[in-house]
């Protein structure tokens, strides 16, 4: 009896299944033409020759992938974009992590000072961009006069000029920018760490650092490891901010690959070796994001 | 009356009636051809691809709805940024959808853009629209230089863009200057004539005048700088390539000396020169702040305050200058065509016919002379009858002397380098200067400069690239004469 009704039940459930496919179908359909389609045909066109006066489509092999190995300035691009990286990062994750602490007490005015440390996220980075070449521009921007009074003397400071000013230039608009992002998930993971847990370690003489690493920590760091991914991710592929300042210069100083890709692509027209670095670039990021998601333990 | 009499009459009424049309055709201007044959097309709208900004407020304010009161075509005006305006021509004509019908087309990219197919080659029109008697009345330097590609007409030079020096005559002018740099160099103080005289010149007037006034200031940011490099070395004998192998000589003594010597020249100019630009550049001179500067023809106008009263000029600064201006060649004597812009139709336009009447319009003597007038635009003298139109020989006191350098400068000009794929060249020349305002080598700089040139060479093919090259160093005005 009771076979029975399983069986006719799951015969009656039978044809809801396959709807719920149908119902999906479009859904997907369009995901594949947007997203999957552009790949596929990215991949293509990296094996042939486009250039702005080539649009012959006969395959030329490898070439592309063969010239992204001699090509020093793609593989100083990439460079200038780990050195960005993993100098903003840390720091984004420092600052951010001690703006959360700051702000995890109660305090007078706590949701207005959050409110306000959140604008610079919701502004565009290339807005944010050119705002700061203009504040730290040599003859406008107020930076150089305000460090010209503490200097006691006028400074001539080029920040997008000087190769010993534009990467701290960079790296300081890029902090200024991200950090309140950083800051505003840590602060809402900090908010959940179960406090009986933090209180229980300092009664038994825990210091502030012990229970940091030992409870704290821990408790935050899956959201955390998320932050950094996401963070990990956008550094990689910075362009607005740098554009905006430095256009990649002094030279190719501040060439980030993201710059350089768009170089290649939509100012010198070499469309196929620009689908050859964007297929390397994914490749890059495909093995660097599964080694993180595995140390960071996300995978679980 | 026979068959064959009735015929003749008839051949000979009918060469009469062509004759006569003939006649009217060519006693019209070539802007009423353009807009008596235009008529037939009212109510279709015409899209053309202008410099965004002030340069776009010709068509927007004043040519456009002057050409739709005309003929009743609308014209719709894509306003675009320079630097995107290749990636943008280039991008629609490889879509092939056909949003462009004219477009503003800087003339060194003239190669790149013909040869890949996106421009309307013109001469059917010409002849079709009587424009050739016209068209030959621009200034040789344009027309000879700006307008062909492998003897094809593409475009239609149309903004005498050319560095022009401008300086203060009262300084210059000055009883006590002029006896202090006697004192000091054992002769006269003039407006110099080579870079060696303007270092001495700039260095004097910035060690007794600075703070308040420098020298000399230069726009110095790479895309600007590139083509007083570009200049300059010519005017010291430099050669871009060896025109046998092709290999690029950027880098030869001359290259070093100038890429050493502009950097030296920084000193004597305002703290943070490095980072002017047009507008930096303009505010320095035009609040009194520079000695001398090389620019453009519009910093000459609005020196003279021509325009600036304009509610689209307030971005230009106050001038406090004004009749205290002089014009001058730049040190060398050949100034740099530097941009410009030649109008063309676009090769997957579905409106030609009437795009290449519209810009025939624009182009023409008529037309022209009212638009190189305009306070507001940026299109500069380009026809012989420019310099000399009374109308604006009398926009202010000096216009005369202004124009009188603007024709010199034409006459005497040198083109930009135009290759296959100039954008890649110039690309690494912009790099270079902005590396030599890092402080890097001059020598090591144009030595990876001339390696990169080569290499683009090579890429592109050192035979085919040649062929360009030679066509394009035979011009009048590829190296002085």
């Amino acid at each position: 009896m009771t076979v029975t009704t399983i069986d006719s039940a799951t015969a009656s459930r039978a044809p809801d299944r396959n709807f719920k496919y149908w119902v999906i179908a479009p859904a997907i359909f369009l995901l594949l033409l947007v997203g999957l389609f552009p790949l596929v045909y990215s991949l293509i066109i990296s094996f042939q020759h486009l250039t702005m006066t080539e649009a012959d489509t006969s395959f030329v092999g490898l070439k592309n992938y063969a010239h992204l190995f001699v090509d020093t300035r793609l593989w100083e691009s990439l460079l200038h974009t780990v050195i960005i990286t993993v100098i903003a990062l840390p720091l984004e994750l420092v600052f951010g992590m001690a703006m959360a602490q700051l702000f995890l007490e109660r305090m007078p005015g706590r949701q207005i000072f959050v409110s306000l440390l959140m604008l610079p996220v919701v502004i565009s980075p290339i807005v944010a961009g050119a705002t700061w070449r203009l504040l730290l521009d040599n003859r406008y921007g107020p930076i150089n006069q305000i460090i010209g009074w503490f200097a006691g003397h006028p400074m001539t400071l080029l920040w997008n000029v000087n190769p010993n000013l534009v990467y701290p230039a960079i790296i300081f608009c890029e902090i200024w920018q991200w950090t309140p992002f950083m800051f505003l998930i840590l602060l809402a993971a900090l908010s959940n760490v179960d406090k009986s847990l933090t209180e229980a370690a300092e009664i038994d003489g825990a210091g502030y650092w012990r229970v940091f690493f030992k409870i704290v920590l821990p408790s935050i760091w899956p959201v955390m490891a998320i932050a950094l991914l996401i963070r990990g991710l956008d550094l990689v592929r910075i362009f607005d901010i740098i554009w905006s300042l430095t256009a990649g210069g002094p030279g190719t100083m501040t060439e980030t690959i993201s710059i350089y890709t768009y170089v290649q692509g939509f100012s010198q027209f070499e469309t196929s070796y620009t689908a050859a670095i964007a297929f390397l670039v994914i490749a890059l990021l495909t093995v660097i994001v599964t080694w993180a998601i595995r140390r960071m333990g996300l995978a679980k | 009356m026979s068959l064959v009499k009735k015929m003749t009459w008839a051949g000979a009424v009918a060469g009469l009636a062509l004759a006569a049309w003939s006649q009217a055709a060519s006693a019209q201007s070539a802007a009423e051809t353009a807009v008596k044959a235009a008529q037939q097309y009212k109510g279709t709208t015409i899209n053309i691809v202008w410099e965004a900004g002030l340069q776009s407020l010709d068509p927007k304010n004043f040519s456009g709805p002057l050409w739709e009161k005309l003929t009743g075509i609308h014209v719709n005006v894509v306003e675009v940024q320079t630097a995107e305006m290749f990636t943008k021509i280039m991008q629609e004509y490889r879509a092939g959808t056909g949003a462009y019908d004219a477009l503003n087309v800087i003339p060194a990219w003239m190669p790149d853009l013909a040869q890949a197919g996106a421009l309307e080659p013109l001469d059917s029109y010409v002849e079709k629209y009587g424009y050739a008697g016209e068209l030959d009345k621009i200034a040789p330097i344009y027309r000879d230089n700006q307008m062909k590609v492998n003897g094809k007409i593409y475009g239609f030079p149309d903004d005498g863009d050319v560095f022009v020096m401008y300086y203060r005559k009262d300084i210059f002018d000055d009883a006590k200057n002029k006896e202090e740099f006697k004192a000091k160099t054992g002769h006269d103080l003039a407006v110099p004539k080579t870079w060696a005289e303007f270092d001495e010149v700039g260095q004097f007037l910035t060690d007794k005048l600075q703070p308040n006034t420098y020298g000399a200031a230069f726009f110095r940011q790479p895309p600007y700088t590139m083509f007083m490099l570009e200049e300059r070395f010519r005017n010291e004998g430099g050669k871009f390539f060896d025109a046998d192998t092709m290999k690029a000589t950027i880098n030869s003594d001359i290259g070093v000396k100038v890429l050493t010597d502009m950097r030296n020249e920084n000193k004597f100019m305002p703290p943070g020169v490095e980072q002017f630009g047009f507008v930096e550049n303009l505010a320095a001179f035009l609040s009194g702040q520079t000695a001398m500067t090389i620019s453009w023809p519009p910093y000459g106008r609005w020196a003279a305050s021509y325009g600036t009263d304009e509610e689209a000029m307030n971005w230009v600064p106050k001038s406090t200058i004004a009749g205290k201006v002089g014009y001058a060649l730049p040190p060398g004597g050949h100034p740099e065509l530097a941009a410009g812009f030649a109008l063309s139709v676009a090769s997957t336009s579905k409106n030609k016919e009437a795009a290449y009447l519209f810009i025939q319009w624009l182009n023409s003597e008529e037309i022209s002379s009212q638009r190189v007038k305009l306070p507001t635009a940026l299109r500069d003298p380009f026809r012989t009858s420019h310099f000399t139109d009374p109308g604006y020989l009398a926009l202010w006191p000096d216009a005369k002397d202004y124009l009188k350098t603007l024709q010199d400068a034409a006459d005497t000009g040198l083109l930009d380098l135009s290759l296959l794929q100039t954008d890649k060249y110039e690309e690494v020349l912009r790099q270079s200067i902005s590396k030599l305002w890092a402080g890097e080598d001059p020598k090591a700089i144009l030595d990876k400069a001339a390696a990169d040139w080569d290499a683009i060479t090579a890429e592109i093919g050192v035979d085919k690239q040649k062929a360009v090259y030679a066509d394009w160093a035979s011009k009048s005005g590829a190296y002085p004469k």
